[in-house]
Order: structure tokens, then sequence, then C-alpha cells
């Protein structure tokens, strides 16, 4: 094998143009790690609602929470299905909770106005939610005009801080006390009140918009599912809260990673192409090089091997510090409408082991599309014509 | 032989090279299209909304409603000249759940009169102002589902339980593209009749056709009216109603400006590339031609001139590409699966001209420093180099 070295050498001759390579390389590297880090973020966002295996009950045919309407009066006997998990005085851990929309005009830009989700809570919250904690303030009394915020909207929108009041009703003023996290779920991106406040100010009394349990343990949610949908008079739909979730995160995950894709590849191609007219000038440049190698026993196979290991090199150096350009996006918070939600939801990109190896998997892709054609014409080189010039 | 030609010439010596720069420079010259293309796609439907058009919704929230009764308020206050109501009713096929379009609950007198850009054969829209049962449905929704005229279909209901059933009375053709062709319309009052309790007498949201009075100016008194009331309004002209849509959707929009400036960055480095490999191979000519007497600035119009063509060539290149893979491609994809989000999705000659005039400034300034080297030679070394 003809050594590393070499290629090393060679590329440290014609520095401006190796560092345009890796700068093209890194750039592409950079947008595709970007939104992948994105993708992932709203994936795991949204999964981290709830307290993993549980289940969720809507009104059967509703897409989401907002369409869904259940009795105030069925959810004692969506409590009392088999399946439920019950606490130590035997009361089913589960909860009904109301789901809204209220607009907003965000703090950057007073005069527009942005949906966000307000949701009717009751005291059963905490148990329910195993992350939730309040970061700022306090808990809201149960029946009272309070209000809590999630820590990525708390700020974000006007009348959002910690003393000031919203305005849901007129005149029926809500007092923001806290500000809370749910792990990082998409919950941080509501604002929560008292059930019956919120259902009274909406005027939903008596109703709620989904109930969420706790279940005995996760296979029983078969049980549960049965005696849910069985009963037809209820009308109810039952699902895991895995499922619950990826309902709610698919569209906008799959719409970002398309988005993302299909940008990278054209933009990829754009490099490669650039990658590839430098490696041709420097294999045109080292013809008597090429020649001598052949000359001194290298065989075709091996100058094969060593172009493509430089330009793999020079990809994956690009593509290192594209990825770590893309890191620091970890700070920024991106936020977005949720088409299923209709609300506008705050999330971060998040690394993943996932992202890397889908991104160095790209950058070496990139190398070996980029150097393959040159390195073919490199190893066709008859070693005598090579010399001669 | 004139600097020009000569400058073309340098084109044909090395083919390879500069076949994969223009392609390097039409594939992101393509890209760049691309991007600027979902931007202006993604805007359209908000600079062609209707000047003088109201919407009127709850103040809080939309997905609560409006008394009726504010219907006949709107009517009664100066500049609106005629009003209407609609109601998002949720409805889904059943045997195509996983279908979505838009239905709405809509008062049959006055509906078309105010959305004038939704065409309905006069026969049709009296013989469905007629049928409390009846629907009117967009041309391309009728054609996917196999609707016509006469049929009885079966509706589902997101919101409101219960099977019901319809009779199709006639589809509706768009003056325009932005017009949605997938809409189901059907009577409010045959809905209201059957609407639970809490949900009677209700009304989604009004819009308004004003006249002698500036749209802003309307919704600013329409608001004042029902300030006073239990239920408060929010009145924004049609453009501004869509803006504010649009406005959750922003960061990705500036995600996309983004990357169509690191695309121009790219396609300057591609193009520098080439320029910076062919002026260190001619360092000897360059040599040569200084000491026949070519001034340093016919250098410099060397350099820049051959890049510069290379950028047009690129660039007219990647327009065709454009035209093909967008318009033809995408576009049409687009309109034929989604054409409520996209109505529009095609080249702008706004745009070609911008990527136009973005590939020859990047071709000038990624040319600028190999050029001003070139012409910073000194004869004596450049001519040491002549083989």
């Amino acid at each position: 094998m003809i050594p590393l070295s070499y290629n090393l050498r060679s590329l440290t001759v014609r520095l401006t143009s190796t560092i345009a390579t890796v700068v093209g390389v890194a750039l592409v590297v950079f947008v595709l790690a970007s939104t992948l880090m994105l993708s992932a973020g709203i994936q795991d966002t949204i999964s981290r609602n709830g307290g993993r295996g549980g289940a969720v009950v809507i009104r059967k045919g509703s897409d989401n929470e907002l369409s869904s309407i259940i009795d105030q009066n069925k959810v004692g006997t969506i409590l009392a299905s088999p399946g439920v998990k019950k606490d130590s005085s035997g009361q089913p851990l589960g909860t009904g909770e109301v789901a809204m929309i209220v607009m907003m005009a965000p703090a950057s830009d007073p005069s527009g106005l942005s949906n966000v989700q307000m949701r009717g809570i009751d005291a059963n919250v905490e148990r329910i939610r195993p992350n939730f904690e309040i970061v700022d303030g306090r808990m809201l009394s149960p029946g009272s005009d309070e209000a809590i915020v999630g820590r990525a909207i708390a700020g974000r929108f006007e009348h959002l801080t910690v003393g000031d009041t919203i305005e849901p009703k007129k005149n029926r003023p809500l007092k923001v006390v806290g500000v809370f996290t749910d792990g990082g779920s998409n919950m941080e991106s509501e604002i929560w009140g008292d059930i019956d406040t919120v259902r009274s100010a909406f005027g939903r009394e008596g109703l709620v918009s989904s109930v969420r349990v706790q279940l005995e343990d996760p296979s029983s949610f078969d049980a549960f599912e049965t005696a849910i949908e069985a009963d037809k008079r209820l009308g109810l739909e039952a699902m895991t809260e895995t499922e619950w979730n990826d309902k709610q995160s698919q569209f906008l995950s799959i719409f970002m990673t398309a988005l993302g894709t299909t940008v990278s590849v054209f933009f990829g191609l754009g490099a490669i192409i650039g990658a590839m007219n430098t490696m041709y000038a420097s294999i045109a440049n080292r013809q008597k090089e090429i020649g001598t190698l052949r000359a001194i026993g290298f065989r075709r196979r091996h100058l094969l091997l060593s172009f493509l290991l430089e330009s793999v090199l020079v990809a994956l150096v690009g593509g290192v510090i594209g990825t770590l350009l893309a890191l620091p996006m970890g700070l920024f918070r991106f936020r977005i409408l949720n088409f299923v939600t209709f609300s506008e939801m705050v999330f971060t990109f998040r690394p993943t082991v996932a992202v890397f190896v889908t991104a160095l998997l790209f950058t070496v892709g990139m190398g070996l599309l980029g150097g393959l054609l040159p390195a073919i014409r490199a190893a066709r080189m008859s070693p005598v014509e090579a010399m001669r010039d | 032989m004139s600097l020009l030609r000569l400058a073309a010439t340098n084109l044909f010596r090395n083919r390879l090279r500069s076949i994969l720069t223009m392609l390097g420079v039409s594939v992101a010259v393509l890209t760049f299209l691309l991007l600027r293309t979902v931007i202006w796609a993604w805007n359209v439907a908000a600079d062609e909304a209707v000047p003088d058009r109201v919407v009127t919704r709850h103040k809080v929230t939309f997905i609560m409603t409006l008394p009726k009764r504010y219907v006949e308020e709107v009517r009664a206050i100066d500049g609106v000249r005629e009003a209407t109501w609609g109601l998002w009713w949720g409805g889904r096929e059943p045997n195509h759940t996983s279908e979505f379009f838009a239905t709405l609950a809509v008062d049959p007198d006055t509906w078309f009169d105010v959305y004038e850009e939704m065409i309905v054969p006069p026969e049709d829209l009296a013989a469905w102002r007629e049928d409390r049962q009846g629907i009117i449905v967009g041309d391309l929704l009728a054609q996917k589902f196999g609707w016509e005229k006469g049929d009885t279909v079966t509706l589902e209901s997101t919101i409101y339980p219960g099977d019901w059933q319809f009779h199709v009375k006639g589809t509706y053709v768009g003056t325009r593209k932005t017009v949605d062709r997938q809409t189901v319309m059907l009577h409010w009052d045959y809905f209201n009749e059957q609407a639970p309790d809490t949900f009677k007498e209700q009304v989604g949201w009004i819009v308004s056709r004003t006249s002698g009075a500036t749209p802003t100016e309307v919704g600013r008194r329409i608001d004042q009216k029902f300030d006073v009331q239990d239920i408060q309004t929010v009145s924004q002209d049609e453009a501004t109603f869509q803006r504010s849509f649009l406005a959750g959707f922003s960061m990705i929009l500036l995600a996309i400006n983004f990357v169509s400036g690191a695309i121009l960055l790219i396609l300057g480095m591609i193009l520098g590339n080439t320029v910076a490999m062919g002026v260190r191979e001619r360092v000897p000519e360059y040599g040569v031609l200084r000491a026949i007497g070519f001034l340093p600035s016919h250098l410099v119009a060397l350099v820049v001139g051959e890049a510069v063509t290379l950028g047009i060539l690129g660039g007219l290149l990647g327009l065709a590409l454009g035209y093909v893979v967008i318009n033809l491609l995408i576009g049409r994809w687009l309109e034929e699966n989604i054409s409520g989000f996209f109505p529009y999705f095609n080249v702008t000659s706004w745009n070609a001209l911008l990527a136009m005039v973005a590939s020859i400034a990047l071709a000038v300034v990624a040319s600028a420093f190999p050029a001003f080297r070139a012409s910073r030679l000194r004869v004596v070394d450049a001519l040491r180099r002549v083989g």
C-alpha cells in the first residue's frame, strides 16, 4: 500500500484547493447535521410527553385533542377500566385534561398573533407526569384563577412572565404564578390552568379533551383498550402514550427530514463536483509521480485505493468540521407551528449518535463519489506515458 | 486575437475541468432556485389575497365560535358591503380517513357572493340552495373520490359524532390557482338543526367585503363594536390573516434563506477553485504575454473573463435544469397531490434573474484574487518557469 503520508503531503502542497474542498464539504455536512438534529429534537421532545407506559383516551374519530370532546361523566368509567394502575389508597392513577388554543402576541413582535396551547389540569397532574417540576414561582392552587407556563415559552410571548396576567376570557384574568418544566417535553410550550377555570373560560363546562391514565404494566394495555373500545356508547378510542406521541410528531418530523435531506443531496452534489475537479487537477499535476510509483512496483489497485483514501480523507476533515459547527446549534431554540396541534412549539437541536453516524456516512459517500473517477483515471495511466511528460 | 476570444479559448484547454465547473455551478444554481421557489410559493397565497375582505374570529382562539347573531351586527356596520359566515366542520370520507380536505358549514345564500373566486354553474347553485342536504364540492376532490352530481355520499366529522348523508349538487372551480379546489360546502342550517345544544347558533368566522373604508378601518370598527360584549373578536384583512398563519413557519423560512446563502458560497468556491488552478498552471504563459507587451489589466480581464464565461454558462445550464426539475417535475407533482399547500410552484423570472446575477457576481468575486495574483507576477519570475 502507498503510505498515507504521501497523500497528506500532496494535500498540503495545494493548500488553497484543499481548503476550498474542505469548506464546501463542511457547509454541506453542517446543513445536513443541523436538520437531522432538529428532526431528532422534534421526535425526542414529543416522546418525552407523559410517564411512558401510560395510555391516552380521546373521542373516536378525532385525530387530536382539539377536536376530541368527552363528557366528564365518562371519565369515571374510563378510570375504572381494567389495566389502570391504582395508588396505595386504591385511587386510580389517571386524569381528564382539557386542551385549548389561545392567541398570543410574541414578545418579539407585539402586533403579530400566534397560537399557543393551553391545558386545564387538576391536582393529579404531578402523579401522571412524573417529570413535572416547578422551576420558578409556585404551583397553581386548585380551583383558582392562576396559571403556570412552560419554560420553553415563558417570556417568549407577551404577559407570560411570573406576576403578569393573561385574559382568555374578558374580566376573568389568570395570574401567572410559576414556570414549569416537564423533562424537556412539548408540554413546556404550553400554558396550564386549573381545569375548571379553563373550562369555564372556554365554555366547555362538563367536558374534557382527553383522559390520560397510568397502566399497571405495558402488557395491560390490550385489556384496557378492549374495555374502552368494546363499549360503543362511550364512542372512545385508546392508544398507548408512545403511539399518541408519534401521531403528534410524525408529520412535522417527516417534513423536516424530507426538506433537509433534499437540500443536502442537491448541496452535496455541488460539493462532490467541486471535489472531483480538485482531484482531477491534482492527479494531472502528479502524472510523473504516478508514473514513478507504477514503475517502482505499485499496482493499479494500490493507486486506486490511495487516491480514494485521499479524497475520503479530505471529505472527512470537512465532515468533522461541519458536524462540530452544527453542535452549537443545540443552544438555539427553533419555534415552529405543529400542524397536528395547530399551535407553536419550541424545539431544540438534539445531537444523537444516529445523527453523527448519518452525517459521517454521508461524508464518506461524498468523498468516495468525488474521488472515484479521478482515482480510476490515475490507476489507468500507463507508467511509460506518464513519465514521458 | 481579441482578449475575449483568448479567454473563451482557455475554457477548451481543460475541457473536463470546464465541464465539471459548469455542472457544479448549475447544480448550485438549481438548488438556489429551488430554495427561492419554496419561499416564494409559501408567500404567494398571501400576495393573492382579496384586498377588500376582512375575516372576523374569536379574539382568544380560532377553535372557539362566535354567536350567529354577530353576523347581523357586522352587516349593520358602516363600510361592510356584504358579509357571510363559515364553520369548520372537520369532515372525512369514512373509507379514506387519511385524505385531508376542508369541510365548511356555510350560508348558501351569501357564501359564493363573498367568495367570488369560486365558480359554480348557476343552475347547480340554485339546486344546492334548494336542497338542505346538498353540498358543493371542489372539482379536484370530486374527481379524487369519484363523486358525481346527484350522488348521495356519507361523511363523518372529527368534531360532531354520527354519520351524515349529503347530496352532491355540483362542483366549483377556481378563478385563480390559489383557490383550494378540494373543499366541501354544506348548509349551515342543516348542521345547526342537528348540532348538539352547546354548538347551536354558532359560527366559526365572519367574512365581510368592504366599501367606502379601508379593510383595516372596517376591522377596527367591528372589533370595537364587540369589545363591550361578552365575546370579543379580532378582525384582520385577508393578507394579514394569511401572514399571521405563515408567521408560525418563519423560522423554517429563515433557515431556508440561510441555506440559500450557503449554496452561493459553495458556488463561489467551485468557481474560485477552478480559476485558481488555471492561473497556477498558466504562470509561464502570463509571463510570455507580459513580455510581448500585454498589460497587467489585460491579464485581469483574461482571468475574470474566463470566470464570468463559466458563471454565465453554468448559470444558464442551471436555469434550464431548474425549469425542468422545478416547473415540470416537482411543481406538477405538488399541483396534482397537495395543491392546497403549494398552489403555485415554479421559477419566477425574478428568481431566475437573481440566480443569473448571483452567478455572474460570484464569478467576478471568486476570480478577483487569482486575477490580482496574475497581474502582480514579475515577468522575469514567470518566464523562468517556461519549459
